[in-house]
């Protein structure tokens, strides 16, 4: 252990073990999974900064979201962000989901992820490089020390509204919702 | 060798018109109503595997041309008889109630390629057991792949019209 951190891990141990054990959900979309596979593995091996993949969306308190989203990996990405404990960060990988990418004017691909589940950061390229992870894993542990990387009560603040937007765009979703609504109260 | 399905075709089928060989594939033009017959004979002639079916829309013709890629296995000489290892079958429909006989019965395989012209370019094909939508979640009024389908106007109006979430939404 790095004996610098030792009066952070004194002051708020939680946060620093939310920092430096992130367990990223093997979620598959678009052509940013590609990058990922060297990431967690041999070459790249992002244990070093305690990212590791798990195989269930239940275990895990990363989501990266590697590439452009369709309507139907939509329902896929709500479902498995819904099911993820709490605290959780969500990271949109490429351009795709910031605003559509190269997919701007298709007809089947969502353009704004962070309308439908709340977004902590966002690594910009097409495609980033694997290196762009880990800067993207060391700015979240910034964000998560300053409390920053607070989509999860973002998403209960304003549950009416991101189910709203993902109704808008899926049609009736048949799970029911994860957080009272406001309007049933 | 390559003239022997041709002529065959040919004589078989008045209605259809061939154009030449190249790179090992026959283009073949038919009329809807004789399309199933084609295939039959194809697919008894050794043409055993379905590639795909697409589809075209020539709008200013305001006719949808299906596409059937067949092909066969080689065997030691290149091809069973030596004829063209690639058959393309192509007929055309009109773009208003664009329908078709289902080649399901010749090609099981086909069941899948034709949800998905069904669903992209609205060609409906009689006989399908089930012709849900096989990758959209949405509604289209118009199929999306037909040409005539506006995406930058779609895209405006239910994409765009989806409203930032939280302070995102009370800054704008």
């Amino acid at each position: 252990m790095d004996r610098n951190q030792l009066v952070k891990w004194l002051e708020a141990p939680a946060k620093m073990a939310h920092k430096y054990s992130l367990h990223a959900v093997y979620f598959c979309t678009g052509c940013g999974i590609i990058e990922v596979p060297p990431t967690i593995t041999a070459r790249w091996d992002a244990e070093r900064f305690g990212v590791l993949p798990t195989a269930t969306p239940r275990h895990a308190n990363l989501f990266l979201i590697t590439g452009y989203v369709s309507v139907k990996t939509l329902r896929a990405i709500v479902r498995t962000y819904e099911q993820m404990p709490e605290p959780k960060f969500s990271v949109g990988f490429g351009s795709c989901p910031i605003n559509g990418g190269m997919y701007w004017d298709s007809y089947n691909t969502i353009k704004h992820l962070d309308r439908y589940i709340p977004i902590d950061g966002w690594i910009a390229g097409c495609m980033p490089r694997p290196e762009a992870i880990f800067i993207a894993v060391t700015h979240l542990w910034t964000l998560i020390e300053k409390d920053m990387a607070d989509g999860y009560k973002r998403y209960r603040e304003h549950y009416d509204e991101y189910r709203a937007n993902q109704e808008r765009v899926l049609g009736k979703l048949e799970w029911p919702p994860l957080f009272p609504m406001r309007k049933d109260q | 060798m390559n003239g022997a399905l041709t002529d065959r075709l040919k004589a078989i089928f008045r209605d259809i018109e061939t154009d030449d060989v190249r790179d090992g594939r026959l283009t073949v033009l038919a009329p809807a109503a004789s399309v199933l017959s084609v295939l039959r004979l194809l697919r008894s002639d050794g043409y055993g595997y379905l590639q795909l079916i697409s589809c075209v829309d020539w709008i200013d013709d305001g006719q949808l041309e299906v596409v059937y890629v067949l092909s066969r296995y080689l065997d030691g000489e290149g091809g069973i008889g030596g004829g063209p290892i690639r058959v393309v079958l192509k007929t055309r429909v009109p773009r208003t109630n664009a329908s078709l006989p289902t080649a399901i019965e010749i090609y099981p395989i086909a069941e899948p390629y034709e949800r998905e012209v069904h669903e992209l370019f609205g060609v409906r094909f009689e006989g399908h057991p089930r012709l849900t939508p096989l990758f959209l979640e949405r509604e289209y009024e118009i199929p999306p792949f037909r040409k005539d389908f506006d995406t930058r106007q779609y895209v405006e109006d239910v994409f765009g019209s989806v409203p930032a979430v939280g302070e995102e939404s009370q800054d704008s």
